[in-house]
C-alpha cells in the first residue's frame, strides 16, 4: 500500500525526509520555540478563518455582527481562542526572537534565516494591529485613529501612507473593508509563505544549536517522535493556557464607536504598550523620534544585526556587548510597557470620577474606564449590562421614551434594592410610571440566563453609573430571592 | 512488480543525464531556439503580471476627494445656547448629512465648542490664528462674538473634553491641554485648537465641517466632509 502510494507520489520518502533530521546533540526543550510559534499561528489561522463566516466588514455591520459572534456561545468561544491565541502567538515571537538573539544563532551562514524571521515579527505586529479595529467598537476606533495619524505624521510619504490605509480623508466603512483584507488575507499570505521559506533555510542550514565552546555532535535522525514530542507537549500547555484564558478572561465588546465621544480613554494592545509609553514621554518636538525614528531603527538593527555583529563566535564570553544591549532593550520594553499600563489606567480612573453624560450620545467612557474606583464588581457588572441590558435601556442608561424606561435618574433603581434585584430576576409585565412617562413593556425574568453573581453585578453596576449612587448588591442577596 | 530500489536508482540516472544536458550548449540552432523560447516566457509572463498589476494597483490608491465645503444649520435650541454662552466654552450638538462610501447617506451627530469672545481678545489669546506662517485660517476667527472650536484635538485625532473645574481643554488620549481660548498649553499636541467658520442665516446660524491634518504646526485641509 505504502510503495503503491510511493511510486505513484514519492510522498512517503518525502514525509521521510522530514521526519528524520540531524540534531544538535538529540532533541531538546531548547529548540521548542518555533514550534511553538508556529502552532499558536495554526490556531489563529484555523479560528480566523472561521470568524469570517460571521463577521461582516462595513462599518453599519462590524460592530453588530461582532455583538452577534458574542452573544452565541460557541462563536464567543471561536472568537475568545482567536483573542488569546494573538497574545500568545506575539509573546512566543518575541521569546523565540530573543532566544536567536542570546544565543547568536543569526550569525553565517544563517543571515537570511534571520532576515526572513524579523520579517515575520513584523507581519505578526501588523496583524495585531489591523485585528484590533475590527471589532469597531470604541476602542477598536479610537486606537486606530491613533495609529492610522501616527502613520500620518511619517516623513514625506506620511500622508499618502495615512490615506492609502484609511481608503478616503477619514475613518469609515471603507478602513474597515481595508483592515479586513489586510487582516484575512494580505497578512496571513505573507505569512505563510515567509514561514514556508523560514523552514525550508532552516532545514538547509539545521538547528544552529546551543552557544557553547564546543559544538555539540549532530545526533542522526529522530526528529520524530523525539523532538516531536516535546514540541507537542510545549504546544500542548501553551493551548491550555490559551483554552483557560479564553474561558475565565474572554475578551469584552465595548459600546459600538461613537466618534463623538470627548471622555474615552483607548489603550493599545500590550504588545504596543511600550511604543504606546514612548509617545507618551517624548517631548511635543521630539515626537517622531518616539513614533517612527525609534522603531524604524530597532528595525534596521535588527535587520543588519548579522553584518553589525560579524564574530562566528557564539560563546556567552565573547558578546558580552550584544547581551547586555539586548537585556536593557528587553529592560526599557518592560519599564515603558509597566508605565503605559499605569498612566492609561490613572487616566481611566481620572475619567471614570468624572463622568459627562450631558446627552445620551456622550456615554459613560467604558464600563472597564469606570471600573477603577467603583465598588467591586462594577467592572463585570457593565460587561453584562452591555450584552444583555443595553439594547434596550441604552449604553447611557436613557432608556427609550415610550417604549424602554431609563434607569439613570430612576429612584426605583437606586431605591430598595431588594424590590430591583425581583424585577431582574423574576421580570417586569405591566403599565408602570417613571420620571412621569408611562411604560408598558415586558421585561423578561433573567433568572436561569444569568447567574446570580452576574445579576449581583448588573444591579451594582446600574445603581452607580449615570450619577446614580446606590449600595452594592451582592450574590448573596440575589441568591435570597432567585433561590 | 517492480523492485522499488531499481525503480529509484533509474529515476536518478534520469535526473543525472537531465542535468547534464543543461551544461552542453548543443548547437547554433538549439541555443537561439532555447533563447528564443526563454525570451518569450519572461515577455508572457510580464504581460500576465502586468495586466493584474496595473489594475490592482489602481484600485488599492485611496478613494474620495477633498470633499466640498458643508455648512451645518444649528438648531434654534442649539443657536439659543451657543448665545447664552458666557466666558465657559459651550458644547453645541447638531446633526450633520454624512455618507461614508457607499452605505446610505445618515444623520450623524456632531458638535463643536463654542466661545463667546471678541477679535481684539482672540488676537491677544492666539497670536498664531492671525500672524503664524501656515495656521492661520481663511475665514474671520470670531464672527457674531463667537469662536466655533473643532471638536478634533490637533494631536492624534481624539475628542477632548472641557474641564470647568480647571478652565480649560484636555484631551484624554495623550493629555493635551488648551486654554478656553484653545491655546496650547500643555502635552504633546503641536498647534491650538483648530476654529471653524461660523456663518448667520436667518435668525440661527451654520457651521462649517473642516478636517485639519493631524500633528503638524500648520493648517492643512483633510476634508471639509465628515
Amino acid at each position: 500500500m505504502l510503495t503503491w502510494l510511493e511510486q505513484r507520489t514519492g510522498f512517503v520518502s518525502m514525509v521521510k525526509d522530514f521526519l528524520t533530521e540531524d540534531i544538535p546533540g538529540g532533541a531538546s526543550y531548547w529548540y521548542v520555540f518555533g514550534s511553538a510559534t508556529l502552532f499558536a499561528m495554526i490556531v489563529q489561522i484555523v479560528t480566523g478563518i472561521f470568524l469570517t463566516f460571521w463577521y461582516a466588514p462595513s462599518a453599519s455591520t462590524a460592530y453588530e455582527s461582532t455583538k452577534a459572534i458574542y452573544d452565541n456561545a460557541f462563536q464567543h468561544a471561536v472568537l475568545s481562542i482567536h483573542y488569546w491565541g494573538a497574545s500568545a502567538m506575539i509573546a512566543l515571537v518575541f521569546l523565540h526572537l530573543l532566544q536567536v538573539l542570546v544565543w547568536g544563532a543569526y550569525k553565517s551562514p544563517r543571515e537570511l534565516q534571520w532576515i526572513v524571521g524579523v520579517l515575520l515579527f513584523i507581519v505578526t505586529l501588523v496583524l495585531g494591529l489591523t485585528g484590533y479595529l475590527l471589532p469597531w467598537d470604541m476602542n477598536a476606533y479610537f486606537a486606530s485613529q491613533v495609529a492610522i495619524n501616527i502613520s500620518g505624521t511619517a516623513p514625506i510619504l506620511g500622508p499618502f501612507i495615512q490615506r492609502l490605509l484609511q481608503d478616503g480623508p477619514v475613518m469609515g466603512t471603507l478602513t474597515i473593508n481595508r483592515f479586513f483584507g489586510l487582516h484575512v488575507w494580505l497578512m496571513p499570505a505573507a505569512l505563510v509563505g515567509l514561514v514556508g521559506a523560514h523552514l525550508f533555510i532552516f532545514r538547509h542550514n539545521g538547528p544552529a544549536g546551543p552557544p557553547v565552546e564546543d559544538p555539540r555532535p549532530l545526533r542522526p535522525g529522530r526528529f520524530w517522535p523525539d523532538q516531536m514530542f516535546m514540541d507537542t507537549v510545549i504546544s500542548f500547555f501553551v493551548f491550555i493556557i490559551i483554552l483557560f484564558l479564553a474561558t475565565f478572561a474572554p475578551p469584552f465588546l465595548d459600546q459600538k464607536a461613537d466618534p463623538t465621544n470627548v471622555t474615552f480613554v483607548p489603550y493599545p494592545a500590550w504588545y504596543f504598550l511600550a511604543l504606546f509609553g514612548l509617545l507618551n514621554i517624548m517631548p511635543p518636538s521630539l515626537e517622531l523620534v518616539g513614533t517612527i525614528l525609534i522603531p524604524t531603527v530597532v528595525i534596521i538593527v535588527l535587520l543588519a544585526l548579522p553584518w553589525l555583529d560579524r564574530s562566528t563566535l557564539r560563546t556567552f564570553g565573547s558578546r558580552a556587548p550584544i547581551l547586555w544591549a539586548t537585556t536593557l532593550v528587553v529592560f526599557i520594553v518592560v519599564v515603558l510597557s509597566i508605565y503605559s499600563q499605569v498612566s492609561i489606567q490613572a487616566k481611566q480612573a481620572a475619567a471614570a470620577q468624572n463622568p459627562v453624560p450631558k446627552t445620551a450620545a456622550a456615554a459613560p467612557a467604558s464600563a472597564t474606564a469606570v471600573a477603577n474606583n467603583a465598588p467591586g464588581g462594577v467592572a463585570a457588572g457593565g460587561k453584562v449590562f452591555s450584552t444583555n441590558c443595553s439594547s434596550c435601556h441604552g449604553a447611557a442608561g436613557a432608556g427609550v421614551p415610550g417604549a424602554f424606561p431609563p434607569l439613570a435618574g430612576n429612584p426605583f433603581v437606586t431605591g430598595n434594592k431588594t424590590q430591583v434585584i425581583r424585577v431582574v430576576v423574576n421580570g417586569l409585565h405591566g403599565q408602570i410610571s417613571v420620571k412621569g412617562s408611562t411604560y408598558n413593556g415586558q421585561m423578561p425574568a433573567w433568572k436561569g440566563n444569568l447567574s446570580n453573581s452576574d445579576i449581583a453585578n448588573v444591579i451594582t453596576f446600574i445603581r452607580n453609573l449615570w450619577g446614580n449612587k446606590a449600595s452594592a448588591v451582592t450574590t448573596a442577596d440575589v441568591s435570597k430571592i432567585a433561590k | 512488480m517492480s523492485n522499488p530500489s531499481v525503480d529509484a536508482a533509474r529515476a536518478q540516472a534520469a535526473k543525472r543525464k537531465i542535468l547534464s544536458a543543461y551544461d552542453e550548449p548543443g548547437t547554433h540552432e538549439e541555443i537561439t531556439r532555447r533563447t528564443f523560447m526563454a525570451n518569450a516566457t519572461l515577455a508572457m509572463s510580464g504581460i500576465i503580471g502586468l495586466g493584474l498589476a496595473i489594475p490592482i494597483l489602481g484600485a488599492i490608491l485611496p478613494h474620495g476627494g477633498e470633499g466640498a465645503g458643508t455648512w451645518a444649520p444649528l438648531s434654534p435650541a442649539e443657536w439659543k445656547s451657543l448665545q447664552q454662552a458666557t466666558e465657559k466654552p459651550v458644547k453645541i450638538s447638531f446633526t450633520l448629512k454624512s455618507k461614508d462610501a457607499y452605505l446610505p447617506a445618515e444623520s450623524i451627530d456632531e458638535f463643536v465648542w463654542g466661545l463667546k469672545t471678541t477679535e481684539d481678545k482672540m488676537r491677544k489669546a492666539r497670536p498664531d490664528l492671525f500672524t503664524s506662517k501656515g495656521a492661520e485660517v481663511p475665514y474671520p476667527v470670531v464672527n457674531m462674538g463667537f469662536v466655533i472650536f473643532s471638536p478634533i484635538c490637533p494631536h492624534l485625532g481624539c475628542r477632548f473634553d472641557y474641564s470647568a473645574d480647571q478652565n480649560k481643554f484636555l484631551c484624554p488620549c495623550h493629555g493635551s491641554q488648551y486654554t478656553r481660548e484653545g491655546a496650547h498649553i500643555a502635552g504633546p499636541a503641536p498647534r491650538g485648537l483648530d476654529p471653524l467658520p461660523l456663518r448667520e442665516r436667518s435668525g440661527t446660524a451654520d457651521v462649517t465641517w473642516i478636517r485639519y491634518a493631524q500633528s503638524t504646526p500648520s493648517r492643512i485641509v483633510v476634508s471639509y466632509t465628515s
